[in-house]
């Protein structure tokens, strides 16, 4: 049990340190409150449609933003898509690049748009780790037969 | 014409012949056969004859039928080119007015900014001369100098437009910052210090500020040396040596021949520097207000910009713009040829005649010639029809009639570009019939029109121009102004509004530490004529302007009714709030007058006034903060920051209800806004006198509340009515208060001061009186458990008055509980106020007239309660009490709903409706303890005690549409939708969605275009962005098509928008209400359960 709870304050402290840097947000509770026996897996589906939207957002992104002609409309679209996706599940600091993008997208600022997707790509990349290196801690808790403490 | 006819003629008359021969032959041989031999010969002459009558009437009625139908067809093509041409004329005029209109307005906000700018400078230029004043010695003035310099340079270098500033000192002396935009260098340019005397010349006593200073013009001043050293264009710092520079190096430097009489003038000079003409303006600098003219400052700025701007727009519109001062000399113009001439002394305005453009020549040659020296009035000029070497033209001109620079704008625009496909058809259209084609013909210059609109919009000089615009344009006020805003007119209760109002701020006020507090005076009319949505959205921009600037205190919301008749008197309000209404009432008052009359058409002034204990506002900003659009100042935006557009919205509201607004002078610190609208009254209702109603009761009110204001505002009013009042703030004096007045041996001792004339309760008025005894629940210690001693203390005296708890928008259910095992069971919400404490005292009173009757004088009332209300189990909770409930929860349905137009959302609505559906689910499933009021229709807070509630699955059954393209939010929501017991059905775009509507996802396929009846879904969440159609489109749909029937399905909006120009957009369309991304659960649950429970349910 003595590893268990190891695992546990582990969690707890990674968990903790994630809020506290910015990475996530009290939306990211909320989704951890919505979880319960229907849906055991929530977080990790809803986090895994995240990844899937995002890369293929950031992609869309990367290739809008290599046109000759670029189509701002169509970039604020994908961008504002990112936001409303990196809102809803907490990932704060995604959202905050990507309310920035928009204001480049607005000037139709190109070198300032490819900052922020540099600056997305980069960001998105981070938040990625850092929730499935939090998804393998919970892994280990259920696996040492412990529960995954709520955050609060 | 007349060839035409007799073309015609000719053609109809060989016509006839030709016919004529073709067919008399074989009527010879028919005549032939029927007469036969006799008369023959005789006949054949007759015939003869009778067949040229015959001939020429025929002949004479066709030629008439051509006439008429030629005549027909000419009128026919004649009015329908008329018209034509006038609608297009029309719209052309339209177009070359807005493209003339923006040069005028480019210079017209350059001439404001330079005013403005030159403003500024004789501002601060003051403040340093009057700072430094009498200078001693030379040391002081050298000070001063350099002060001035820092100063001008801050002005300088913020004001990239600008061209130079320039002082020049009574004694001569000059300092000036000059740009020189060939090469984009700065200098600062002055003259040689030794030569001028330092002392006298600030002698505040000299009468005449012209005395000993003659205007010798610097050029001729041989005396002077200029030097003139470059500075780095952003910082100011020296980055040259200075030079001495030949005095036709010079700039301009205003002195004081530029401002005779001591008042400001502007004028157009030219420079050697730039190709463009110069606006100057030259201010004097006094050192004392009405004081003697201490220096000149002058300002020029560039007329570059404005030009700039007409070659944009011919760009796209092509033609010539120019503009020119009254007398004819050019200011600007759209063509790329000189604007200035050389001459020997430097550069000289051009006259635009002498342009060497060939159309601006041409075309103010043509008009010279037209008008010659008698321009039309207002020199505004519309020619269709110009003929320029050999083309046609349009000239226009505008007037721009500024003071001491009057402008004319022209315009000359080839006829052919607008024109052109019109002036060519037309020779068709006289062959064609033109109803169809005229159709054709305005949609070919309308498409015209609209696509060189959007060649102008993309371009990026649009950003430009609707930057210099108004704000106004881009604001919700632009509505609001245009008349757009119609007012309703239907009766509501005032009172009720603005009570649910505080209700919902109250929260919000609680969480920042403020007391809210609603005074209204018992005159006020019950019903009201008017749009009390408008009324609401008024009340509240204020309350939610006045908690954002008040950080501890409070804000009261004061109301009453100006009896036109009995003006002034008032008994409601104290005396110092009285001194608060200054003159501006009585003003108000008279300029009321003619209103005075429509009272008697039943028109009431209400007064409001919002009071709080804020920052409050500069006197100076009393007036500014209601048209708060000018503020470019940004300490002010910082100060009233986002309020602005709301204040002038309420402004522009109060005056549309024939009311006025404004800030008036308060005691004390924060700000009090008053205001009076101009309401109907219905019929004269009875007030209520709350004085003879209560007298026969022996009320007797225990004020235990914690917020200072409202206890005593409460307490006043009690007094008022005459009922005996004790006020206590917190627990230790309730305690004292109860033992005194419940615990003989101690009472009678000291009474507040309310009830010094109550000298003693004997113990049979005891018997007789109905003692409330109103508790903030916040009184309680329920940090620990000690609250429960609390409540056991006041047991004690349970049986000989009646509890009313106060509670707060957090009280736990907990607490509630234990409250009404208790047996207290009326309990009402905080804010407390009058008609609350209405509710409690008829309660209390109705309470004991029962007890009363059941000869349990003075007996144990709370059994009875108990009794009557809590042993009534499940199958006791019959139908009145049931829709009991329904009433009070649809009335809190539809405030919070009210509220929630108006972007009000807070913590507040969260609150009321979470209590809504609380009571709904107990209504529903349980026994739900009410006193039944019978009469008393008011009581919609009064909340009792609610039994535990059962889980929280608030959205039972609801079943919601989700459309959603986004497969993360999709997710979410749907978890959080159905976790609250919602059935959630999903789509991912707007099409599917509206399908979704007629034809629910389970039927396949759509077979019907109606909406379905009854509607499958109790509610939409919609995304406002999705592919193939938007939320808006979807809900634009979706309203379509409940046209015509009483459906009405809740869209509430989805967005990550967070402005809230989207959530207009969104109540635009149709949509019901408007939630954020991330999703807030709550907030979501409770807009839902708003919505919904509004629906029949099916």
């Amino acid at each position: 049990m003595a590893a268990v709870s190891q695992l546990q304050r582990q969690f707890i402290e990674y968990a903790t340190s994630l809020y506290n840097e910015g990475y996530l947000d009290d939306q990211f509770t909320q989704l951890q409150k919505l979880q319960d026996e229907s849906n055991p897996d929530f977080v990790v589906e809803v986090v895994s449609l995240f990844f899937e939207d995002s890369e293929k957002l950031l992609n869309n992104l990367a290739t809008a933003l290599q046109q000759k002609i670029v189509d701002y409309k169509q970039v604020d679209s994908h961008v504002h898509q990112f936001k409303g996706s990196s809102s809803s599940i907490g990932a704060q600091r995604v959202t905050t690049v990507c309310v920035h993008f928009r204001n480049y997208c607005d000037e139709q600022n190109l070198d300032g748009c490819l900052r922020c997707l540099q600056q997305l790509n980069h960001e998105y990349i981070l938040v990625r780790n850092k929730l499935e290196a939090l998804f393998r801690l919970e892994q280990q808790i259920l696996q040492a037969g412990g529960s995954i403490p709520m955050m609060e | 014409m007349a060839t035409f006819i007799k073309h015609v003629f000719v053609r109809i008359h060989s016509a006839v012949n030709s016919w004529e021969k073709s067919h008399s032959p074989c009527r010879r041989r028919g005549l032939h056969r029927d007469v036969e031999q006799d008369e023959l010969q005789h006949t054949n002459t007759n015939c003869l004859s009778s067949y040229y009558s015959v001939f020429v009437a025929r002949l004479a009625i066709m030629v008439m039928l051509a006439i008429l139908i030629g005549l027909l067809t000419l009128l026919t093509w004649h009015f329908t080119k008329v018209y034509t041409r006038t609608s297009l004329n029309a719209l052309a005029y339209g177009l070359r007015y807005e493209l003339l209109q923006r040069p005028v307005l480019r210079m017209w906000s350059i001439l404001n900014s330079t005013v403005e700018i030159t403003t500024a400078q004789v501002k601060l230029s003051e403040y340093v001369v009057r700072k430094y004043s009498k200078p001693e010695n030379q040391a002081q003035q050298v000070e001063l100098y350099e002060v001035m310099k820092d100063v001008t340079w801050a002005l300088f270098a913020s004001h990239k437009a600008l061209n130079s500033i320039t002082i020049k000192y009574k004694n001569g002396f000059v300092q000036a910052f000059h740009r020189d935009p060939r090469d984009n260098s700065t200098y600062y340019i002055y003259n040689d210090l030794t030569n001028y005397t330092m002392a006298g010349p600030y002698d505040v006593n000299a009468s005449s500020s012209h005395q000993g200073w003659n205007d010798q013009t610097i050029h001729s001043n041989i005396s002077a040396i200029w030097y003139r050293e470059p500075l780095d264009p952003d910082t100011g710092e020296k980055i040259g040596k200075q030079n001495a520079i030949p005095p036709d190096d010079l700039i301009n430097i205003a002195g004081i021949s530029q401002v005779p009489y001591g008042a400001p003038s502007w004028h157009v000079a030219v420079s050697k520097f730039t190709n463009s003409p110069l606006l100057s303006a030259a201010m004097p600098v006094r050192d004392a207000p009405e004081g003697s003219i201490v220096a000149v400052v002058g300002v020029t700025t560039s007329l570059y910009s404005v030009g700039q701007l007409m070659k944009e727009l011919v760009e796209f519109h092509s033609g010539h713009i120019y503009l020119t001062s009254q007398e004819g000399w050019l200011l600007a113009t759209s063509s790329t040829t000189p604007l200035l001439r050389n001459s020997s002394d430097g550069p000289k305005l051009m006259m635009a005649v002498d342009s060497q453009d060939p159309v601006i020549e041409t075309g103010a040659k043509w008009l010279l010639k037209a008008y010659g020296g008698k321009p039309p009035p207002n020199h505004e000029v519309h020619i269709e029809k110009a003929k320029l070497g050999n083309q046609l033209y349009y000239i226009d001109s505008f007037f721009l009639n500024l003071k001491r620079l009057p402008m004319v704008g022209v315009l000359i625009i080839p006829r052919k570009y607008i024109m052109g496909k019109v002036d060519e058809r037309a020779f068709k259209t006289l062959m064609i019939l033109i109803s169809a084609s005229e159709m054709k013909l305005r949609a070919i210059l309308i498409s015209h029109l609209d696509a060189r609109r959007k060649a102008e919009a993309s371009s990026n000089y649009k950003s430009q121009f609707l930057a210099n615009m108004s704000h106004e344009l881009r604001t919700p006020m632009a509505a609001v102004e245009s008349g757009k805003l119609v007012l309703e007119e239907a009766e509501f209760d005032m009172g009720r509004e603005l009570e649910g109002l505080v209700d919902m701020f109250s929260v919000q006020c609680k969480n920042h530490n403020v007391e809210i507090v609603i005074d209204l005076s018992d005159d006020m009319p019950k019903v009201v004529q008017g749009d009390s949505a408008r009324v609401v959205q008024i009340f509240a921009n204020l309350i939610s302007n006045s908690i954002k600037f008040t950080s501890s205190g409070y804000i009261i919301l004061r109301g009453w009714c100006e009896d036109p008749h009995s003006c002034n008197e008032n008994g409601n309000f104290s005396l110092d709030q009285k001194a608060l209404w200054p003159a501006p009432k009585n003003k108000l008052i008279q300029q009321e007058s003619p209103e005075k009359n429509s009272c008697k058409d039943k028109k009431v002034i209400l007064w409001f006034e919002v009071d709080d204990t804020g920052c409050g506002i500069d006197p100076s900003k009393w007036e500014s903060v209601f048209e708060s659009f000018e503020q470019a100042d940004p300490s002010t935006t910082r100060l009233h920051g986002g309020t602005g557009l709301g204040l002038c919205i309420v402004r522009t509201l109060v005056n549309k209800m024939g009311g006025e607004i404004r800030v008036v002078k308060k005691n004390g610190p924060g700000t009090l806004m008053q205001l009076y609208l101009l309401l109907g009254t219905p019929v004269d209702i009875p007030q209520e006198n709350y004085k003879l109603k209560y007298a026969d009761h022996n009320l007797k009110v225990v004020l235990a509340l914690n917020g200072s204001m409202g206890r005593m505002i409460l307490s006043k009013w009690l007094f008022k009515i005459g009922v005996p009042t004790w006020d206590a703030c917190e627990w230790n004096e309730l305690t004292h208060i109860l033992q005194e007045l419940f615990i003989p041996s101690r009472y009678a001792q000291s009474l507040t001061y309310e009830c010094s004339k109550v000298e003693s309760i004997s113990k049979q008025e005891m018997e007789v009186s109905v003692f409330i005894i109103v508790v903030d629940i916040g009184l309680l210690n329920l940090s620990t458990d000690i609250w429960k001693e609390q409540l056991n203390f006041l047991d004690l005296f349970n049986k000989r008055a009646k509890f009313a708890w106060v509670l707060n928008h957090d009280t736990s259910n907990a607490i509630k509980m234990a409250l009404h095992n208790r047996g207290h069971l009326m309990m009402v919400n905080e804010p407390l106020y009058k008609s609350k404490l209405i509710q409690i005292m008829e309660a209390a009173i109705k309470e004991k007239m029962i007890s009363l009757r059941h000869g349990m004088l003075g007996g144990d009332t709370h059994e009875f309660l108990e009794i009557d209300n809590v042993h009534s189990d499940q199958e006791s909770s019959n139908d009145s009490e049931k829709s009991e409930i329904n009433t009070i929860q649809v009335e809190e349905t539809r405030r919070t709903l009210s509220c929630s137009r108006y972007g009000a959302i807070n913590n507040c609505f969260l609150e009321l409706t979470e209590v809504c559906s609380e009571r709904n689910k107990l209504g529903a499933n349980e026994t739900f303890p009410v006193v039944n009021y019978g009469d008393n229709s008011q009581e919609r807070r009064i909340q009792y005690v609610e039994k535990a509630i059962n889980g929280k699955k608030s959205l039972e059954g609801v079943r919601i549409l989700l459309a959603e393209d986004t497969p993360i939010l999709q997710r979410v929501a749907t978890i959080m939708l159905e976790k609250m017991g919602a059935i959630v059905s999903v789509v991912g775009d707007g099409v599917q969605a509206v399908e979704a509507l007629q034809n629910p996802l389970e039927d396949g396929m759509p077979t019907q275009t109606k909406m379905r009846d009854p509607p499958p879904y109790d509610l939409i969440l919609m995304d406002c962005q999705m592919p193939k159609m938007d939320g808006y489109e979807a809900t634009k749909t979706i309203r379509r098509a409940e046209m015509g029937t009483d459906l009405h399905i809740p869209i509430v909006a989805l967005t990550a928008h967070a402005m809230s120009s989207d959530e207009a957009k969104c109540l635009e369309v149709g949509m019901d209400a408007y939630l954020t991304k991330p999703i807030d659960c709550k907030l979501m649950v409770s807009t839902i359960l708003s919505l919904t429970k509004l629906q029949p349910k099916s």
